[in-house]
């Protein structure tokens, strides 16, 4: 099976769950939104599902954008099993990156980016970006 | 039952800005929590307080829910627990947060001693026992850590009390000052 096999998944927004985008042609997955989904496992488990998928797939590079105005600590606990996930496909040799957009105005959001960041050696950049035009 | 205005005059008088009392289901969750964003938009809060008050704000009332959706209850008392009051409140500058509910004794004492323990942290402590619980929670188990997270928002220590309610049930509060 080709890497073009994987679906792409696209999860609409509500108000406590974000949008995603997950796009297999392009190596992009997106996330942004609001994260205090009812149960954050059960959301994000489509996504690490297709992380997984994407990146055991082949050697094509994947980058990850993530915009999340607030996580609780459910969705916390999620991202850091999707960052573990680049973290081994990284330290495999894998090009894959992550971008995480906080708005410049509010520093616990920089807070938060920076310490999910100093555990990790991937290519992490965190990225002032006003918030617009979300849930 | 107190007269509707001396229930008003309480609130006030406490400086409670909002207040619920009923079941925290998590549609009513989402609600609450827009609610509470856009009055605190309208007072021109700050970004960070805003995203402090929210921080809480959730962590509390989804541990109340989760709480209530554990397999062990029958629905009587499933019923019970899920029913919790959160207020959110302005003393000496500082937003407080109080949350409530009902709870198992054993879960109360439980509660109790986990709290005690984070008490002992300091904020290098609690940042480092989150990191490590965050990593070591099984996945799509976020237990107790709510409680850490509240504690690091927080400008000072947590404050709470389990106290007897009835025969089956006690009743467990906890107050955030940010």
């Amino acid at each position: 099976m080709s890497r073009t096999d994987l679906d792409d998944l696209t999860l609409e927004a509500t108000a406590s769950s974000p949008a995603v985008e997950a796009r297999a042609a392009q190596g992009l997955l997106r996330i942004r939104g609001e994260a205090y989904p009812e149960n954050a496992f059960a959301f994000f488990s489509p996504v690490l599902a297709w992380t997984e998928a994407f990146l055991a797939k082949g050697p094509a590079p994947l980058r990850v954008e993530l915009e999340l105005t607030y996580l609780n600590t459910s969705s916390i606990k999620s991202m850091m099993d999707l960052m573990d996930l680049l973290q081994e496909a990284f330290d495999g040799g894998r090009d894959v990156g992550l971008a995480w957009f906080y708005d410049p105005e509010n520093d616990r959001a920089l807070d938060l980016a920076e310490e999910f960041r100093e555990d990790l050696t991937l290519p992490f950049d965190i990225v002032p970006r006003a918030a617009e035009g979300l849930p | 039952m107190n007269d509707l205005h001396d229930i008003r005059r309480t609130l006030a008088s406490n400086g409670i800005l909002m207040c619920f009392n009923g079941p925290f289901r998590h549609g009513l969750i989402e609600e609450l929590g827009r609610a509470v964003r856009r009055h605190l938009e309208c007072e021109a809060v700050s970004k960070p307080a805003l995203a402090d008050v929210f921080t809480v704000f959730i962590e509390a009332a989804q541990n109340v829910a989760n709480y209530a959706n554990r397999p062990c209850w029958d629905e009587p008392t499933r019923a019970r627990v899920q029913n919790g009051i959160l207020v959110i409140g302005r003393q000496d500058d500082r937003y407080v947060i109080r949350c409530g509910n009902l709870i198992h004794p054993e879960d109360g004492q439980a509660l109790l001693a986990r709290l005690d323990e984070l008490a002992t942290l300091d904020r290098a402590a609690l940042k480092a026992r989150f990191k490590a619980q965050v990593h070591a929670a099984p996945t799509g188990d976020g237990a107790g850590l709510g409680l850490i997270r509240m504690a690091r928002t927080a400008s000072g220590p947590l404050a709470y009390a389990v106290v007897p309610f009835d025969g089956d049930l006690h009743f467990f509060s906890l107050t955030v000052t940010l």
